[in-house]
């Protein structure tokens, strides 16, 4: 006889290593994060004074340093987001039906080939990029200049800093997007498009009414965890650029590991990081609403 | 009965395996560490029979610099029977980092530790390192074995903390082909001789340049550099002082040579590199460490301190490693060890040179060996040498100055606006 107490803490125990991987990795850190922001904690001092929330109103206090880095860091972050995330999403979806409506015998390699950058190191994304961008010995800028057209500073002027930018990530990460589409796109029902061919659609109209609606869980998932990924910019900006041209992509993430590494102050670091993070909540929050709202109409 | 002790069973299990994975994933964490034991190698060690006393030495050399101290580690464990090295490698831009959480959390901290020089008034300042005196004068290592400006930095109210191992300052590389080919016979020595060299070298038709002036990195160094020789400074004694009238004249000679076509415009990062080692660059200033990089691209080229630029005096901004033993290191057997390690270190360090540094030991620097390497003439350079001021979070309070470099270099803002601007960002880092 199965008694309930029992089969519940079978169950219960099946959920037990991932729920001590996801406190101990995910849940602590944040707690610890978060603990340490209250504090001026530096690492190679032994005394660490609680400062409540002084680090968060330097933030918000215009005129600080810790509000220049973070405000500057943020501009410069939030622009890669406004920039990246709809390409990150219409490339996304655009690749999924190209490659879908390829025939079955290339489709998989064409898939893979689209998604093997997602599986290069940031060091080797950042070499192959620097050969294709620079400005006087460059691969892209000698083919522009076979067709008589002048060198570009793709990674020193602006607005091509952030074409350049953004570009690197679409090649570097869209491969992702793309097989989560991919998955979504061949979950749609086919006779839902035999329905809208027998009412006389049109392929941009099948595509718009009926593919859209059916993915559009998948692409708020899409859409949040490119913003998110988006927000944590890091290494496209630090290996290609260092932050120029001045400081036009030097991104938040970068401004709080100096604050955490070269100037040791961890704390202040911290509560940057968290403020960054609740950020990012807030927009997944709103991205959420806005997709879920427009469901109800 | 049984289905209760199943499911303990079941319990037990799920509970070790996740110990098991917590403890593998903590064992990562400082497991980069101790990845390089160099001794596990010399199986000799375990059979030796007396008890050898251990010590653990950290160093950042995770490029190809690391093969060379591991060398000369081996060397050691294998030269004696009182003492083992277990040598560490951390990455080498994790270094601080790594050192930082080890420092604090006191386990499986370093015995002994590389540490740039400009580093260690910062982590002195803050009780994490013992004086070396002691240990030197047991040892017989004397600060007149050594190139003074190094000893004397890391002397901190007549204590020192740092022994230094090598100076890496900017150094000028050039392209012996290019300079052949433009009738130049060798390397420049001031201005007037660089600007006659760089414009003769540069032939726009061919796409050659005589110098690409970096934008960004090693900017770090060469600004410096430029500064102190025009006679001017970074740090006034209380104050950033890098928008002086010598400053900014440096940053405007910079910008002259892009508007005079020596160098192109809009160099992105590593772009003088890419362009040297393309034999389309014929000068440019860098560190000691680029040295393997050209050896290994064939180029022809020739190595010589960087001319006088500026008109006050010569002057080089330069980086040094040095041995430091943090403060939680007192066994005195272990103490002893470092002391016999860091005097043979002083006689035996001809293996780092080869890596292509330049020695801070003066008995190496004048031996014939060292003479006979490419890079001594890098040791001339030592003389005047400096280092980063020695001012608590430096590293930050100058960080502005990069980007408003970049800024002025590029063209986009005029350089005595640009460093005004470094400076009103860099008071702002001091908290003023």
């Amino acid at each position: 006889m199965n008694t309930g107490w029992q089969s519940r803490l079978t169950s219960s125990l099946f959920v037990l290593p991932y729920l001590i991987s996801f406190a101990a990795f995910l849940l602590f850190p944040i707690g610890y994060g978060f603990y340490i922001s209250l504090h001026e904690f530096e690492l190679l001092s032994d005394s660490h004074p609680f400062v409540g929330f002084a680090h968060y109103a330097e933030i918000f206090s215009p005129g600080t340093y810790l509000n220049s880095l973070f405000v500057r860091g943020l501009w410069a972050t939030v622009q890669f987001v406004l920039y990246s995330v709809p390409l990150l999403i219409a490339i996304g979806l655009a690749l999924a039906l190209l490659v879908n409506a390829l025939p079955r015998k290339i489709r998989s390699w064409f898939r893979t080939v689209y998604f093997i950058p997602y599986a290069v190191s940031a060091s080797v994304m950042a070499v192959i990029w620097l050969m294709m961008y620079d400005t006087n010995a460059g691969l892209i800028n000698s083919m522009l200049g076979k067709l008589g057209i002048d060198p570009i500073p793709w990674l020193t002027s602006e607005p091509w800093v952030w074409v350049a930018l953004v570009s690197t990530t679409l090649w570097w990460t869209i491969g992702f997007n793309m097989i989560i589409f991919i998955n979504a796109l061949n979950q749609v029902p086919e006779d839902y498009y035999e329905a809208a061919s027998i009412d006389g659609a049109g392929s941009w109209r099948k595509f718009a009414s009926v593919t859209l609606p059916s993915i559009r869980p998948v692409m708020l998932f899409v859409m949040i965890t490119s913003t998110i990924a988006s927000f944590n910019i890091y290494a496209q900006p630090f290996l290609l650029t260092r932050g120029g041209p001045g400081d036009t992509s030097k991104v938040l993430l970068m401004n709080v590991l100096d604050q955490a590494f070269i100037r040791k102050e961890i704390g202040a670091a911290s509560a940057m990081a968290i403020l960054m993070a609740v950020m990012i909540m807030i927009v997944s929050v709103v991205q959420y609403r806005l997709t879920y709202g427009r469901k109800e109409e | 009965m049984f289905k209760v002790s199943s499911s303990l069973t079941r319990t037990f299990l799920t509970l070790t395996t996740a110990a098991l994975v917590l403890t593998a994933c903590g064992g990562n964490d400082n497991g980069g560490g101790n990845a390089a034991p160099s001794g596990s190698q010399g199986g000799s060690s375990a059979a030796a029979g007396g008890k050898k006393t251990e010590f653990l030495f950290w160093t950042p050399f995770s490029g190809a610099d690391g093969a060379f101290m591991k060398d000369i580690v081996e060397k050691y464990n294998a030269s004696q029977d009182s003492y083992k090295i277990n040598f560490v490698i951390q990455p080498n831009g994790e270094y601080y980092k790594q050192l930082d959480v080890a420092l604090s959390a006191g386990k499986d901290s370093p015995d002994l530790a590389i540490m740039h020089v400009d580093q260690i008034p910062t982590y002195a300042s803050k009780g994490q390192l013992q004086p070396l005196d002691d240990i030197a004068g047991q040892s017989g290592i004397v600060k007149a074995d050594y190139v003074e400006a190094p000893v004397q930095y890391s002397t901190i109210e007549d204590k020192w903390y740092g022994i230094p191992l090598d100076i890496h300052p900017l150094v000028m590389y050039y392209n012996k082909d290019l300079f052949e080919a433009a009738g130049i016979s060798g390397p420049p020595t001031n201005r007037a001789e660089f600007e006659d060299a760089v414009n003769k070298l540069t032939d726009k038709g061919k796409g050659q340049y005589g110098y690409v002036v970096p934008t960004l990195w090693p900017q770090q160094f060469i600004f410096p550099t430029l500064v102190w020789q025009n006679g001017g400074e970074l740090w006034n004694g209380t104050d950033v002082a890098y928008n002086s009238p010598e400053a900014v004249e440096m940053i405007a000679w910079l910008r002259g040579l892009i508007d005079q076509g020596i160098s192109p415009a809009n160099v992105q990062q590593d772009g003088e590199n890419t362009l040297f080692l393309q034999g389309k660059n014929a000068i440019q200033f860098n560190g000691p460490w680029m040295k393997s990089q050209f050896d290994e691209a064939g180029l022809n080229y020739g190595i010589a301190p960087v001319p006088q630029i500026g008109k006050a005096k010569q002057a080089v901004y330069a980086g040094s490693h040095s041995f430091v033993i943090p403060k939680n290191t007192t066994d005195a057997g272990v103490l002893a060890g470092i002391g016999d390690f860091l005097k043979y270190v002083a006689g035996n360090s001809l293996a780092w040179a080869e890596s292509g540094q330049a020695l801070a030991s003066k008995p190496m620097l004048d031996s014939a060996e060292f003479k006979a390497l490419p890079q001594s003439s890098v040791a001339d350079s030592f003389s005047y040498v400096q280092f980063a001021p020695n001012v608590l979070n430096w590293g930050t309070i100058i960080e502005p100055v990069w980007g408003e470099i970049n800024n002025a270099l590029l063209g986009k803002k005029d350089p005595q606006k640009a460093l005004d601007e470094a400076v009103a960002k860099s008071r702002q880092a001091m908290g003023k």
